[in-house]
């Protein structure tokens, strides 16, 4: 039933998009895939990190299920409980990776432009399976040069979790501006004596900030660094401008892990973080009373980063029928839907977006950043970038370097890390953000 | 006389029947160790003079090229060499007088004596990720070492510990209106002053039991003539003990400075390199371009030329030790 609902709502927005022939098609053409799939088989070896015991049962159920449908294909799954890059990378340097794993959003173009990930787009125009099922801030990071390389698994954005405690006690709501985040910490400060907000020194935080301003690392289609413009400037004034005035704190200076565990024990009352906070927050602090908001906006209106992770199959893989079978579902409104019931992450397809917010309605701020959400990607380099950007914030918060030198060092380090893509170079696909993606629910 | 000593033993049958049985006993360890030990490190040599993302199977030859990238000013490189001399300079001395100190009080004959021997011992063989998360607790914030200073009314830093990127001299020179000092005269930070630290406690258990070792060598009877010639204690120490320990103290020197080079364990649990830099060392700063940055090949280089740098500072200190043999 879940099924039949998902599939009229694709093709409704198909046939918005004036694509009416290929939404007339496709109920045919799903019933053929189905077919064609149901023949293949062989040993599909799975790798993922995971973060939880919690997440791996639900793995090994979503795949259980995907056993029961498509018997004459064995999962093999090989859960990588930390350093997840250093071991994928190694494995594909032995020639031994797994048919299917992870990519994250800031080394996949790493991966995509060297060459190690198979190119999809056969299979998806097989089975009839389209970019515009999941965001378009998602499934854009998997794009390289106008190849696609993945499909997102599941998503989350960086969004406010508040205590509701606190800020009643305060008289204050969540903010919803620059100008209302600095005045809600000014009150809150009255309140208990302390910075309300813990927020670290790091460049995945700090990109939100750049995103309100207007500003990014690089152009849309990365052929242009962009982190000499104003905006960055703007960003890093009023980033590192709350902790200047001791409105944000750092979670060391607090004593906590991350700003999650401050939050857990009482040592923030706002934080801005991710879906991952949650089932922490549950095993932590059960009995903590918090709401959700979206990030404030700056002065270029709303942002924030998304965090995506895809299915990729490996390029050498030898069951590469197989291993699309299983990404497929995997991917899919069936197998996504089981997989994100978990609440670690939210589902990259919109059309499933409605029943997950029925699930953790407190959440639905975090639903609704979808609209807007910008891939956390940064160019080929983008991790070392990331890393290299950290340090550079590092040394602002400690006083070492003004905002200013912050940038000019911002810009230094991008031109050292990120290899831009040629302006003439045919990027394809959606462009990062640039169309906003279908707002989930109606 | 070797050369004559070698042929005849080559004659000799039965002797080059023990020969190949002595090979064959170690064959064995040999091949682990050329396999898992000589291979590596030649092949790091080898890719050190060519690019390799390590997720391509291509590895163009690029001649130089990492090395020239490594020594035309490269600021990753000379901040991780800046640490890593920094905690050489750190905590080399400070084990090795420490562990000597722990010796001579170990070697007394005291109560409790196998106590504070195993006491004092007893963090060396313990892992070194369990003791990075105590430390990492013991330095937090509200971690105990802050708990101490309070309570004594000391000061604490501000980031906490293993999270501030000041250096130390900078910091020193900063409450004296000195500012804007250069990357190596900076010194330690606070962070890299915590990893030094720690590192000393957990390491000066094992020079404590070389030195102890190297004690029982030193025949007794050397310390009755010094008494009965009136020798202090003290005296006995600086003139007896020091100079018959000195092959002890060259392999503890030495001992010391390879480890103080290649530390890495400490670092990758404890601050990922971070904050700003300060704690990553060139062993950490190989992982990082090698599996952070895809460049295996310059990661490689580094590699060579660490190894080239422990390898000379053995060199010149081994001369220092031999200059002063004792006749």
């Amino acid at each position: 039933m879940e099924r039949t609902e998902t599939r009229g709502r694709v093709s409704r927005r198909t046939v918005v998009k004036g694509m009416a022939a290929g939404a007339i098609a496709m109920p045919v053409l799903l019933r053929g895939s189905g077919a064609w799939a149901q023949d293949v088989t062989g040993t599909v070896r799975l790798s993922g990190g995971t973060s939880s015991p919690d997440e791996e049962k639900l793995l090994r159920e979503v795949l259980a299920d995907f056993q029961q449908k498509f018997p004459k294909i064995t999962v093999k799954y090989e859960p990588v409980p930390a350093n997840y890059l250093i071991k994928i990378q190694t494995d594909i340097a032995a020639g031994n990776a797994a048919d299917v794993f992870y990519v994250q959003s800031e080394y996949a173009q790493d991966f995509m432009s060297r060459g190690v990930l198979l190119d999809i787009d056969d299979y998806m125009s097989k089975d009839n399976v389209k970019a515009s099922d999941y965001y378009p801030g998602l499934i854009s990071a998997f794009v390289w040069q106008g190849k696609t390389y993945g499909i997102p698994k599941d998503w989350s954005p960086l969004g406010q979790t508040y205590d509701t405690t606190a800020f009643s006690d305060a008289g204050v709501k969540a903010p919803t501006t620059w100008d209302e985040l600095r005045s809600v910490l000014t009150t809150l400060k009255q309140k208990s004596g302390k910075p309300a907000l813990v927020l670290d020194a790091q460049f995945e935080r700090f990109i939100m900030f750049l995103l309100q301003a207007g500003g990014n690392v690089t152009n849309k289609d990365a052929s242009k660094l962009t982190l000499d413009q104003p905006e960055v400037l703007t960003a890093l004034d009023y980033y590192y401008g709350l902790y200047k005035d001791k409105l944000s704190t750092t979670s060391a200076d607090a004593g906590a892990g991350w700003p999650g565990d401050a939050f857990a024990k009482n040592l923030a009352e706002d934080v801005m973080e991710g879906n991952w906070m949650f089932p922490f927050l549950k095993t932590n602090a059960p009995d903590k009373k918090f709401a959700c908001a979206e990030l404030p906006a700056g002065p270029a209106g709303k942002g924030t980063p998304a965090f995506t992770v895809s299915y990729s199959i490996f390029k050498g893989s030898k069951v590469a029928d197989a291993a699309w079978v299983l990404v497929r579902f995997l991917t899919g409104p069936e197998g996504m839907a089981k997989w994100t019931s978990l609440g670690l992450a939210m589902p990259s397809r919109p059309d499933l977006m409605d029943n997950w917010v029925k699930e953790y309605p407190i959440r639905k701020p975090f639903a609704d950043s979808g609209s807007y959400a910008t891939p956390a990607q940064f160019g080929p380099g983008g991790q070392k970038f990331i890393s290299d950007a950290d340090s550079i914030l590092q040394s602002l918060f400690a006083g070492q370097v003004d905002t200013k030198e912050a940038q000019a060092q911002l810009v230094t380090v991008g031109n050292q890390d990120i290899t831009l893509v040629p302006a003439t170079a045919p990027t394809g696909g959606v462009p990062s953000g640039a169309t906003p993606a279908a707002t989930p629910g109606t | 006389m070797a050369l004559a000593a070698r042929t005849h033993r080559s004659r000799n049958p039965i002797a080059a029947e023990d020969r190949i049985a002595g090979w064959m006993f170690l064959l064995p360890a040999l091949v682990i160790f050329a396999v898992f030990i000589i291979g590596p490190i030649l092949y790091v040599f080898w890719l050190s003079f060519h690019q390799w993302s390590v997720i391509t199977p291509e590895k163009p030859w690029v001649g130089l090229q990492n090395y020239r990238k490594l020594f035309s000013g490269n600021r990753d490189f000379e901040i991780a060499l800046r640490n890593t001399v920094w905690f050489a300079i750190g905590v080399v001395p400070t084990q090795t007088i420490l562990g000597l100190l722990l010796a001579v009080l170990a070697n007394r004959k005291i109560k409790g004596k196998t106590f504070f021997r195993t006491a004092f011992y007893f963090p060396s063989i313990s892992s070194s990720v369990v003791i990075s998360i105590i430390f990492l607790w013991l330095y937090a914030q509200n971690g105990l070492l802050n708990a101490v200073l309070h309570r004594i009314g000391l000061p604490t830093p501000t980031p906490p510990w293993i999270s501030n990127p000041r250096g130390v001299i900078e910091m020193a020179l900063g409450s004296f209106g000195i500012h804007h000092i250069s990357l190596w005269l900076a010194g330690p930070s606070v962070a890299l002053l915590s990893i030094m630290m720690m590192n000393v406690w957990t390491t000066m258990g094992t020079m404590m039991v070389v030195f102890l070792a190297g004690l029982q060598d030193i025949p007794p009877d050397v310390y009755e003539a010094a008494a009965l010639d009136g020798a202090t204690r003290t005296r006995q120490f600086i003139d007896i003990t020091v100079p018959l320990l000195r092959p002890v103290i060259f392999f503890v020197l030495t001992l010391g400075i390879i480890g103080t080079f290649q530390v890495f364990d400490q670092i990758f649990v404890m601050t990922s390199g971070g904050p700003a830099k300060t704690t990553t060392t060139l062993a950490y700063l190989v992982y990082q371009e090698g599996f952070g940055n895809f460049s295996m090949g310059y990661a490689s280089a580094i590699a060579v030329v660490l190894f080239f740098m422990i390898l000379i500072i053995f060199l010149i200190q081994r001369r220092i030790v031999a200059n002063q043999e004792p006749m």
